[in-house]
């Protein structure tokens, strides 16, 4: 009533002509093709896969497409090394834990179905609830990601699922008073701890001081509390915090912060990134030619296969925390034999995170076995009365035994270091098999 | 052109649909099978929401992950701080959201077409930053939701059903919010602001003002879908809720369906939710990008054979039906009276 | 103390640490460092420190510049919005990669083929793709090249692996330094490739018949075409010049920067703003705007905080916009 009639036209589609009869045609049949297909993988679905009586479900989460694809894929192999291990594929290492297979289950093979959160919580949850529910498996493992492994064994807590998380370090997961949750890896307070007590070790070892601390940490939930436990502890042992940053994740320079440490002129950087992120900032380093007398580097990005692949020498001589190295084969056996069935399977060695993966679904097994059943109450009651010894483990952990809050308490750590493009074990000195480069030579030192 | 019969015609379709929308989950039983419909009724109610301001008064918003965010945490917030229920939360986000909308409209809204969108980015991106670096809010650490509590005070539950009864009825109040504004003077104004926004100027109508709207209303239900989604997966951090990927699966909803249609974004919902689910159960296992290149593949196509929405496609196919009366088939927009 | 065998090695080089066992249970010595400057918010700013922040700004910001160009001049000319310009980037860097691992071709030789590679992908994904959408609505061109985004980073992970890759040594590495301020090389022949590189394309678009008639396609699309001037092989030749700039960055910075499906997720986001800043179209306000965002970016996020630095950088451009809502020198 108020508007010129012109303002009433219908302006759906694009100006110009209305499309022709063949293009509509042309149209309709591609959406056709589509909704076919997306009905046809619907109904595909819905008809679940007829499955074998002696065959046991285990859902696996992990980040198979987006940033973090490459070790999921990773994490995948390892975990697929594992069930051939107790599916008697491949014959198994004497004494490896879950090496005789599932003999009080008559012989079961077990079956990993795997899902892709994509690095995304709510993708996790939607996983969990579709392995659980329509994949009808009989417990989970995943996540890598602190955040998502949150989201997915909550979904396995309202469903009275188990939930045994092999790799997430976040401390918080095992405070939540969940009785379906267990974690095989220690968690950050351990690693963090060790950090510090490492640092006084080398103080001691070498007189020099080693107080003023620059805490570099990527800005996501693992980072975050990386930092606030690094805090509290510098506080209570006497370090200065040179500088304290969080960097947002996926960034195309790093030269402020870099630029920011560099101003601060810490002894020590201890930093927590993931892959992209620890090559970008060795590389802003060396740019900016700065190095501090030791860099202690939170695992992750620093221990994945592909940093040293990656870097070259450029990667020698950074720290790190770790759960695993290869160098301990020299003190347990086990290591040996079975990175060489990895080396065989996928041509990688295991590392720190995919070590921590195969024995995550090692420890399930060994958990079904027991558990003679595959019912959930009967798992989590074989899981709490988990006691596997150090010498059944690829780990060099004081063995696997859960407490009440479902955290493995006899994980242990021991930091690493980049030596001759290898990660070599330096602490505790007691399973040290070389010495600590101390400390790191200038770039053009090298 | 309204005709009776076409707008009982109309009721009658929408009655049986919601009926069937009510009856489903008795007969979808498997809870992740609920849940996939949960993810297809929140999507649709993103869309729709999204809609007023995207499709209906044309202003692209590329940020709407801001309102979303903003819902989530403020119900969130408010249930862990006060104990206070997500039903008055969920209204306080929307306010909270509809006060933040007004406030960047209010410069943003000087901005024209691909200004505007990428302004809107910029804004949802800095509220993700200061969300991610603040002390108050846990940060990049995240909140989670109460596993100890269930039932309708809490507004959690153990079982699916419930979260899908109430999804459906914010759905259905969207809905009903959106075909209110279609129908009204304000719904006439959008268009016209879309469509003739000189002509509309020279006749007086105040553009800043009913953008305002638009974006005002469109947040506010927004942000309950945030709520919602807070409420149904129990863990909040900011690079799950306040996403630059919600805002563009949001905005793709609607534009799949058909922008600036009621039902459009419901349609966009059902489709492209189901890509992204099955394109992922069935090839995401695999780790090769499968799974990726399958959705985007889908997408593309889509995007190439039917530029105007799945819904515009029906309608060409209508109009080259025999005996089909030209044109009158998607015009909603011409029976509104003005 | 601890009972190990092992010690510390005080390095020499090379590689092999030396074997210099430490004390064996000595007390920790007290020996204090010169005290760091005790700096508890913010970094000290001392005019060193300020150069060296602007040079870093400026090498990185060139770079942003020279992915805009190629954004701003697809948009420029047909006003499409392309989300998969990071990716054409992503693949100019995996070109990079491949022609140093498959035929050790170094990055910097390899570019004119990684142009030409990419200059081609541009074209195929403007005959293929967005011909076909060329008169949709601009929300159905933004799914379009959104799902050519996801495609794209598909399509990597499916053939070459999620996996990070990185060039170990291209002709152009190590440090250089002017007195105080220290850069790396490849960064700095980065920031020369993109300068000669935006140049190169500012010439073509104001000096070659070809260019200029683009540069009139970009100005009014109509009267180009009334001129005589053919539409459709212009919107092509814009695709592949939009795609070959990006795939030269990609190849420039695939010395230094890691190289994964995914890469381009990182660059997007600031690519786009160097566009809007700039102006949607404008060549010469990308690439001022490019410069202005890298400064800002460093200089922010070493003055106020990194975790801010993007912040920054996003509220500067909304600031811009309210003052001058097409941008720098963006067209009316």
């Amino acid at each position: 009533m108020r508007f010129a009639p012109a303002i009433t036209e219908p302006t759906r589609l694009p100006k110009g002509s209305l499309p022709s009869r063949r293009q509509t045609i042309k149209r309709l049949l591609a959406a056709a093709a589509l909704l076919t297909t997306t009905a046809l993988t619907g109904i595909g679905l819905d008809i679940a896969p007829a499955h074998a009586e002696d065959e046991i479900r285990i859902g696996v989460i992990y980040p198979l497409t987006g940033a973090a694809a490459s070790t999921g894929v990773e994490l995948k192999a390892a975990a697929e090394l594992a069930a051939a291990i107790v599916n008697k594929e491949i014959p198994a290492p004497p004494g490896l834990v879950a090496g005789i297979g599932l003999p009080n289950l008559k012989g079961a093979k077990i079956k990993l179905i795997f899902g892709d959160h994509q690095g995304n919580p709510q993708v996790g949850a939607t996983e969990a609830e579709r392995l659980i529910t329509s994949e009808k498996v009989v417990a989970l493992t995943g996540a890598y990601f602190s955040n998502v492994t949150a989201t997915a064994s909550q979904v396995a807590e309202r469903y009275g699922v188990p939930f045994l998380n092999g790799e997430s370090s976040s401390a918080s997961l095992t405070q939540r008073k969940f009785k379906w949750f267990f974690r095989t890896t220690p968690h950050d307070d351990l690693f963090v701890g060790n950090f510090f007590t490492f640092l006084g070790d080398m103080e001691k070892k070498t007189g020099d001081t080693l107080r003023s601390v620059a805490l570099f940490n990527e800005n996501t939930l693992w980072g975050n509390e990386t930092t606030k436990l690094q805090v509290k502890l510098s506080e209570e042992q006497k370090f200065t915090i040179a500088e304290k940053i969080l960097y947002p994740a996926k960034t195309t320079q790093m030269t402020s912060e870099v630029q920011r440490i560099k101003a601060a002129a810490p002894a020590v950087i201890m930093q927590s990134s993931y892959l992209g992120d620890a090559i970008l900032s060795m590389k802003t380093y060396k740019e900016l030619g700065f190095l501090p007398k030791m860099l202690l580097a939170n695992d992750a990005g620093f221990n994945d296969s592909e940093f040293l692949k990656t870097m070259g020498k450029d990667g020698e001589f950074v720290i790190s925390r770790e759960v695993w190295a290869l160098d301990q084969a020299e003190r347990n056996p086990l290591i040996k034999q079975v990175n060489e069935l990895m080396q065989k399977r996928s041509g990688v060695n295991f590392n720190g995170n995919s070590a921590r993966a195969f024995t995550g679904i090692a420890v399930l097994a060994d958990a079904l076995d027991r558990a003679g059943s595959t019912k959930p109450d009967a798992i989590r009651e074989a899981l709490q009365k988990t006691d596997i010894p150090a010498s059944g483990l690829i780990m060099p952990w004081k063995g696997v035994k859960f407490d009440a809050s479902g955290q493995n308490e006899l994980g242990t750590g021991i930091i690493v270091q980049v030596q001759g493009g290898q990660y070599v074990t330096v602490w505790p000195f007691d399973v040290a098999t070389k010495p600590v480069v101390y400390p790191m030579p200038a770039w053009d030192g090298r | 052109m309204t005709t009776g019969t076409n707008v009982s015609r109309k009721m009658a379709g929408t009655a049986a649909l919601l009926a069937l929308a009510a009856v489903l989950p008795l007969a979808v039983t498997e809870p992740s099978q609920q849940n996939f419909l949960i993810l297809i009724l929140m999507g649709a109610q993103m869309g729709v929401a999204w809609n007023i301001v995207g499709g209906y008064a044309g202003q692209v918003s590329l940020g709407h992950a801001v309102f979303y965010g903003i819902g989530a945490y403020t119900s969130t917030m408010l249930l862990l701080t006060l104990g206070l229920t997500p039903w008055i939360g969920a209204l306080a986000g929307g306010l909270v959201a509809a006060a933040f909308a007004l406030a960047m409209g209010w410069p943003c809204f000087r901005l024209k077409g691909h200004y505007f969108a990428m302004a809107t980015i910029a804004v949802a991106e800095i509220m993700q930053i200061l969300v991610t670096n603040s002390d108050a809010l846990e940060g990049a650490v995240g909140l989670y939701l109460p596993m100890d509590q269930s039932g309708w005070g809490v507004l959690i539950f153990l079982s699916k059903l419930p979260y899908y009864y109430v999804i459906l009825g914010l759905l259905v109040l969207t809905v009903l919010v959106s075909w209110a504004i279609e129908r009204s003077h304000i719904g006439y104004y959008f268009r016209a602001i879309k469509d003739e926004p000189e002509a509309a100027r020279a006749l007086g109508v105040s553009l800043t003002r009913y953008k305002l709207i638009a974006l005002t209303v469109s947040a506010f239900l927004t942000a309950m879908g945030g709520s919602f989604y807070a409420q149904k997966e129990m863990f909040i951090d900011p690079g799950s809720v306040f996403a630059g990927t919600i805002s563009i699966k949001i905005a793709l909803i609607a534009i799949l369906g058909g922008v600036g249609r009621l039902t459009g974004p419901v349609l966009g919902a059902v489709i492209l939710i189901t890509i992204e689910e099955y394109s992922r159960t069935l090839f995401g296992s695999t780790g090769s990008g499968t799974d990726m290149i399958i959705y985007a593949a889908m997408i593309i196509l889509v995007a190439v054979f039917s530029p105007s929405g799945v819904l515009g496609l029906l309608g060409d196919l209508r109009r080259h039906l025999p005996g089909a009366k030209p044109a009158e088939v998607e015009t909603s927009a011409k029976e509104i009276r003005p | 103390m601890h009972g190990g065998t092992f010690g510390i090695a005080t390095p020499r080089v090379p590689l092999t640490p030396a074997l210099s066992p430490g004390g064996e249970g000595d007390m920790p010595l007290v020996k204090s460092l010169p005290a760091h400057p005790d700096r508890k918010k913010g970094a000290a700013m001392t005019a060193d420190i300020l150069f060296q922040v602007l040079v870093s700004g400026l090498l990185i910001g060139l770079i942003y510049a020279l992915v805009a160009v190629g954004l701003t001049l697809i948009f420029g000319v047909m006003d499409i919005v392309n989300f998969a310009h990071g990716e054409f980037l992503m693949l100019g860097m995996y070109a990079s990669f491949w022609a140093f691992a498959l035929f050790a071709i170094d990055p910097i030789v390899a570019l004119p083929l990684t142009a030409l590679l990419l200059f081609a992908v541009g074209v195929i994904v403007y005959q293929t793709v967005i011909r076909r959408i060329l008169k949709a609505p601009m929300l159905s061109q933004i799914f379009a090249t959104f799902g050519l985004m996801i495609l794209l980073r598909g399509l990597a992970q499916f053939f070459w692996k999620p996996d990070h890759r990185l060039i170990p040594h291209s002709l152009v590495s190590g440090n250089v330094a002017f007195g105080p301020v220290q850069f790396g090389l490849p960064q700095f022949v980065a920031a020369l490739g993109a300068v000669g590189v935006t140049g190169a394309l500012w010439m073509f678009l104001h000096r070659t018949r070809l260019g200029t008639a683009l540069e009139a396609t970009a100005i009014d699309r109509e009267a180009a075409t009334l001129m005589g001037i053919d539409g459709q092989k212009m919107f092509a030749l814009a695709w592949g010049i939009g795609a070959a700039c990006a795939g030269l960055a990609g190849g420039l910075i695939a010395t230094f920067f890691p190289i994964f499906p995914e890469v381009g997720s990182n660059f997007i986001l600031i690519a786009f703003v160097v566009v809007v800043l700039g102006g949607f179209g404008s060549v010469t306000g990308a690439f001022l705007a490019g410069i202005i965002v890298g400064l800002i970016e460093v200089l922010g996020g070493f003055l106020v905080g990194p975790e801010y630095k993007t912040a920054i950088v996003l509220s500067l451009l909304l600031i811009v916009l309210l003052v001058r809502p097409r941008g720098l020198l963006g067209k009316a």
